[in-house]
């Protein structure tokens, strides 16, 4: 049975928050109303999106009729190029839970950004933003994804630098806090500056992967490029550079999705309001990073499976890379949540340790036999992930209103206080922790037993290792905010007479049902387990095979195995319940001080500081990376730029000099006293003149000059040796 | 049937000739120069558009000019710039308006449409002075010091660059005995084919070729004048220098050099060929540009060193031509080549008068200028954004387009480095672009309070905006006009 929708069903996800960005800059002058406008086309945007989730809800197949717009229309035809959008049901999930999550987001920021100045100019470039992640997820070629992929970057930066007036409170860090000497702490638009190089860099990676990939290929289009495998792979392959294109194009994901190396500027990223961090981290920019690698990734395995010439092992460096680097940013990330002060910044931590998951699990797919299987483990992990980070940044925002503070040590005892906060938040971190029936467990438990069925013994056990540390910050997290007394800072905030409180309805409604969603996914995945229907393994199996077929409709001949593993969840298990009993121990019940535990001095100590300075790399990227161009810049421009390239000549200078002073000698001793006018234009003349003769002109004479000696040299000597 | 070319000529000549006897005219609103030359330039586009829609790809006037297709994308390329920089004057001139100032302006013009066209080397070198000239005028305009120390600069150089050329006119002369671009390309070929010992005199006339256009073009090291003239000259005649004149270096680059490149890939040496000159120069300024650019302090300065980067990007598909003129990398960079001239001459230009109108209004040119503009100029800062941002590569501007094409023409395996030295040098270049945007929206401005954004540049600065998004959205079209210019080229 097919469940059919209109074609411009698809095209209207992306193209309606665009129109909401443009009518909310269009209705500025009309105050708060431009604001709901901008959320009532996130909702429409949203529905439409829920057109396409149907169909996988009731259990029938996804078809689209060309209607106003076609699926695909054409582009650019000088280049051939041709631009649509996918309509199978991995895009279908992916568009959803971009659409709702930015939505529920949207509709906190309504009471969040209140008494905000800038409130429309925050609304547009939300909008602009969750349309451009629309346009990511829905392209069907990867140069409109490269589009909504840079656009996002803008307005990343834009939104991370809300805070424009810098003021210390918005500032992200500690303010003097150093490591190798470089200041630790950032203002917001230092913030948003440093995402906006840093993920540049990785997109620079990508634009060359994806130019070098059209030169062979001769098209952006996933589906072209899986039906002419046969040409542009073998010629990618024998050049050297299958791998090479593919890891470039990766590139990009490890910058968007702030992996290992690239993965500095997210925890600074904190800078801006809570609803854009929790947009940010849950529904968008980060996970952009993900969606271009599962999108590339089958392209990749099997044009190269199905090569007669080449196999999977050919492209394994690729997916090898991929894997490693998910589980070692996971791990990373993970070590250096664990010390963090300043909430947001741990839920950051942790983000980019979540996201590393991901990366593993699409890695996995192609070192395993079952590529079906890591592609749908990443995917599943990417929509619980967004669920409950989108729930916790959210009732971060409201806790650090309410504490007037952004450190967990500030805060403390609030579970009293903010009851409904404090059980979203405990849902949420239990999702966080793995520990079952949430949705975290579930889908975790996916990624890690995709590692384990593919023999990656060594990935598992980072994973599982992760999944420990995860169990523990999460609660510490909990313990630090929730429970013990309150903090000194909090007394004062009640004494001035803020008294701690729940927020409105309109602020924690969302995070309530971002937290009831991820109960109902973990409670339905458990179902799952007797009931097929409710199985949700199987649905985001099926999903992902769906895409790989849209790409090579004879890959998977073997149907995908949905086998619940039991040992790896088992020793995952035993990691979690290790880190949530330490924590508890140290934070819930606060037996022990971990004050006491760690100690001035010793190993723990320096471990401690160690994962507080974020191992150190942050500062060594801006000694190295910024500190050493800004010298060299500054270098250049004053050799060559003010000072004139080249002092050979001193004679001319000399000259212009003497004729200067001869100039004012005459102009003093003899045009003086005569008409005022003439000795107004002979002293003008004369610094004219001065100016010009001071070598500089005849320094540019000279660089000229020897440019055009160079540019004769290098054919005489060209010439030269082709004569002989 | 009406020959527009000619009526085009020959309008823009009369309106030179005559706007100066305005000056006879006593007791009338100086303006009055102005808006004759800006509606003068709007019938000459007008003309220029209506002959480039149906070109007669034929010899014109003795077989001077070449009424082909990429003489018309650059005429109306120049001429709209000179159009925008006219109706910007009408708002920098006033009170102080002068029919002289317009009547150069109105010189440049038609030397550049002369150039646009040029089909002989002793055509292109009078249309070439025809545009100079006037420049060195108009860039010591402003009765400043720093003004007349630019123009004075500006000149030296652009006369030893002059004498360059002319240099190698002379020797492509007693070489072929011709001065018809296409008799000594057929010359030189000639010459190489047969490797007599006047290669190496070819072989000089064409890098001294290299070597005047770069003057023009802004290639380092032929580079040095530009961001004293820039910074010195009244801003609106830098915008000419940036936007315009240097396009009509490109043109007369894409006439003179690639025409005698096509001969001399006959010949050539694999490690010494012209494609290996371009990739070298191109890379040497873009990467100089964009670092030099980085550290200013100056608005005016910076722009000049990004106009600097950016002819860089444009020489990329000359790269490309000349690496293989039949392939399809060829027609990619070429029609990438065009499409950032166009893109370039809109961007520079509204970047160049958006800076102008601040240092106008606020009467200071560093960067401290710039803070908090978004609240204080709305317009200006918003235009400077998109500019910038578009002259960044970002998608989906139109710069994004010209750049991805003309990367796409050498990413192959002989210039793949060029291609990854080009896109690192485009994001290093959003580092000092977003710096500037930083400023306009994120700082606070040292004096608050709205300044007046008068009327002409609001006007250039809404078709300038919306051209610049409006190709970046559908650039299908602007792909087929570059493309079928560059097919002139291609042959």
């Amino acid at each position: 049975m097919a469940f059919v929708i209109p074609s411009y069903f698809v095209w209207l996800i992306f193209a309606l928050p665009y129109t909401g960005a443009l009518l909310s800059a269009a209705l500025r002058k009309a105050g708060k109303v431009s604001n709901v406008v901008a959320v009532g086309f996130s909702l429409l945007s949203a529905l439409f999106a829920f057109s396409m989730l149907l169909p996988i809800i009731t259990g029938q197949s996804l078809d689209t009729v060309d209607s106003v717009i076609p699926k695909s229309v054409p582009w650019i035809s000088g280049l051939n190029l041709r631009m649509g959008v996918l309509t199978d049901p991995y895009t279908a999930i992916l568009t959803n839970v971009v659409a709702w999550v930015s939505f529920l987001i949207m509709v906190y920021s309504l009471e969040y950004m209140k008494e905000d100045g800038g409130s429309n100019r925050y609304f547009f470039f939300v909008s602009l933003f969750v349309g451009s992640m629309q346009l990511i997820v829905l392209s069907d070629n990867l140069l409109s994804l490269f589009i909504g992929w840079e656009m996002v970057g803008l307005c990343s930066y834009a939104l991370i630098g809300h805070y424009w007036k810098d003021e210390t409170k918005d500032w992200v860090g500690t303010p003097g806090d150093r490591a190798l000497g470089e200041e630790q702490a950032y203002s917001p638009s230092h913030a948003g500056m440093k995402a906006f190089v840093m993920t540049r860099v990785g997109d620079v990676a990508m634009l060359a992967g994806i130019l070098i990939l059209f030169f062979y290929a001769g098209t952006f289009n996933y589906q072209a490029l899986a039906s002419t495998y046969g040409t542009w792979v073998p010629a990618l392959n024998s050049s050297g550079l299958l791998v090479p294109v593919a890891l470039l194009i990766f590139g990009g994901a490890v910058g968007k999705s702030a992996q290992f190396p690239l993965h500095e500027w997210l925890p600074d990223a904190m800078a801006g309001p809570a609803p854009v961090s929790a947009l940010i981290h849950a529904a968008t920019m980060v996970k952009a990073g993900v969606v271009l690698v599962a999108r590339i990734a089958p392209l990749f395995y099997f044009a190269a499976v199905s090569s007669t010439s080449l196999g999977a092992a050919s492209v394994q460096p690729f997916f090898a890379t991929v894997a490693w680097i998910g589980a070692f940013t996971a791990v990373l990330a993970a070590s250096q949540a664990l010390v963090g002060f300043e909430l947001k910044k741990i839920l950051a931590y942790s983000t980019v340790s979540q996201v590393g998951y991901m990366m593993m699990a699409v890695g996995v797919a192609g070192l395993s036999s079952d590529f079906v299987q890591g592609l749908s483990a990443g995917l599943y992990h990417l929509m619980s992930h967004a669920i409950f980070k989108a729930c916790l940044f959210l009732a971060a925002g409201a806790l650090i209103h309410s504490a007037d503070s952004k450190y967990v040590s500030e805060m403390g005892g609030m579970r009293s206080t903010m009851k409904l906060t404090f059980a979203a938040v405990l849902i949420a971190s239990a999702s966080l922790s793995g520990i079952p029936p949430f949705s975290g467990f579930w889908s975790k438990d996916a990624v890690l037993g995709a590692a384990w069925d593919a023999g990656q013994y060594g990935l598992f056990a980072v994973g599982a290792l992760t999944a420990g540390l995860t169990a523990f910050y999460s609660f510490r997290m909990l313990g630090l905010v929730f429970y013990g007394s309150s903090s000194r800072r909090l007394e004062q905030v009640e004494q001035a007479g803020h008294h701690v409180h729940e927020p409105s309805p309109v602020m924690w409604v969302p995070y309530a049902i971002l937290a009831f969603g991820s109960l109902i996914v973990g409670l339905a995945a458990l179902a799952g387990q007797v009931i097929p229907s409710l199985n949700l393994d199987a649905t985001f199996t099926a999903a992902a095979a769906s895409y790989v077929q849209s790409l090579y409709p004879s890959a998977l001949s073997t149907g995908p195995s949905v086998a619940f593993n039991l040992a790896p969840s088992l020793v995952t298990l035993l990691f979690v319940g290790i880190g949530f009993f330490l924590s508890a121990w140290l934070y819930l019940l606060r037996r022990t001080s971990p004050e006491r535990l760690v100690g001035g001095t010793g190993f723990l100590h320096n471990l401690y500081i160690f994962l507080e300075k974020r191992w150190y790399i942050n500062a060594l990227y801006y000694r190295v990376f910024v500190n050493a161009p800004v010298a060299a810049s500054g270098w250049l421009s004053e050799k060559f730029d003010r000072m004139g390239l080249f002092r050979v000549n001193d004679a001319g200078s000399i000259l212009g000099v003497s004729l200067s002073a001869a100039g004012n000698w005459v102009d003093v001793k003899i045009v003086d006293g005569a008409a005022n006018g003439f000795s107004a234009a002979g002293q003008a003349l004369s610094r004219v003149v001065r100016k010009a003769q001071t070598g500089v002109v005849e320094n540019y004479i000279q660089v000229f000059a020897i440019g055009i000696v160079l540019l004769v040299a290098f054919l005489l000597v060209a010439l030269g040796v082709r004569l002989r | 049937m009406i020959d527009f070319l000619t009526l085009a000529i020959g309008t823009l000549a009369g309106c030179s000739l005559l706007l100066p006897l305005l000056q006879l005219v006593k007791g009338r609103d100086w303006n009055l120069s102005g808006y004759i030359l800006a509606a003068v330039l709007a019938s000459a586009m007008v003309m220029v558009a209506v002959f480039t829609l149906s070109p007669s790809d034929l010899p014109w006037f003795g077989s001077l000019l070449r009424g082909d297709a990429l003489g018309g994308v650059f005429a109306l390329v120049t001429l709209g710039v000179t159009l925008m920089v006219t109706l910007a004057s009408l708002e920098t001139q006033k009170g102080e308006g002068n029919p002289v100032y317009y009547s150069l302006l109105s010189f440049t013009a038609l030397g550049m449409l002369l150039l646009s066209y040029s089909q002989d080397l002793l055509m292109l070198f009078v249309a070439w002075e025809l545009m100079s000239l006037p420049t060195y005028v108009l860039a010591g305009f402003d009765k400043k010091l720093r003004s007349n120390e630019a123009a004075v600069k500006y000149a030296v150089i652009g006369a030893m660059s002059s004498a360059i050329i002319l240099y190698a006119i002379s020797l492509a002369y007693g070489l072929t005995g011709s001065t018809q671009i296409s008799a000594v390309v057929q010359g030189f070929s000639r010459l190489l084919a047969a490797q007599s010992d006047a290669t190496a005199l070819a072989s000089v006339a064409i890098l001294l070729f290299v070597a005047g256009f770069g003057f023009k073009m802004s290639i380092v090291p032929f580079h040095m004048w530009i961001p004293d003239a820039y910074e010195g000259a009244p801003t609106t005649v830098s915008t000419l220098l940036a936007a315009a004149t240097k396009k009509a270096g490109f043109i007369a680059g894409i006439r003179v050099l690639l025409a005698i490149t096509t001969a001399y890939v006959v010949t050539q040496n694999p490690a010494f060929t012209m494609a290996n000159v371009f990739a070298v120069l191109a890379l040497v300024t873009m990467t100089v540009g964009n670092v030099s650019a980085l550290t200013q302090k100056s608005m005016t300065r910076l722009l000049a060193y990004s106009s600097i980067a950016q002819a860089g990007y444009i020489l990329i598909g000359f790269v490309a031509f000349s690496a293989d003129p039949q392939s399809a990398s060829a027609s990619i960079g070429m029609t990438g080549s065009v499409f950032h001239v166009i893109n370039h001459a809109l961007m520079k230009g509204a970047a160049f008068l958006a800076a102008g109108l601040v240092i106008m209004q606020l009467r200071r040119a560093d960067l401290g200028a710039f803070d908090g503009l978004g609240r204080r100029m709305p317009i200006t800062a918003f235009t400077l954004t998109v500019a910038l941002l578009a002259l960044a590569g970002v998608p989906p501007l139109s710069g994004f387009w010209s750049k991805l094409l003309l990367f796409l023409s050498v990413s192959n395996a002989q210039f793949g480095w060029l291609a990854l030295a080009a896109i690192l040098n485009s994001a290093f270049s959003l580092g000092y672009y977003a710096w500037i945007i930083k400023r306009m929206y994120i700082d606070e401005a040292d004096a608050p309070g709205r300044v007046k954004e008068p009327l002409w540049f609001v006007v250039v600065f809404a078709v300038a905006v919306g051209l610049i998004i409006g190709i970046g959205l559908f650039p299908q079209q602007a792909i087929n006009l570059s493309s079928a210019a560059a097919a002139g080229i291609l042959g």
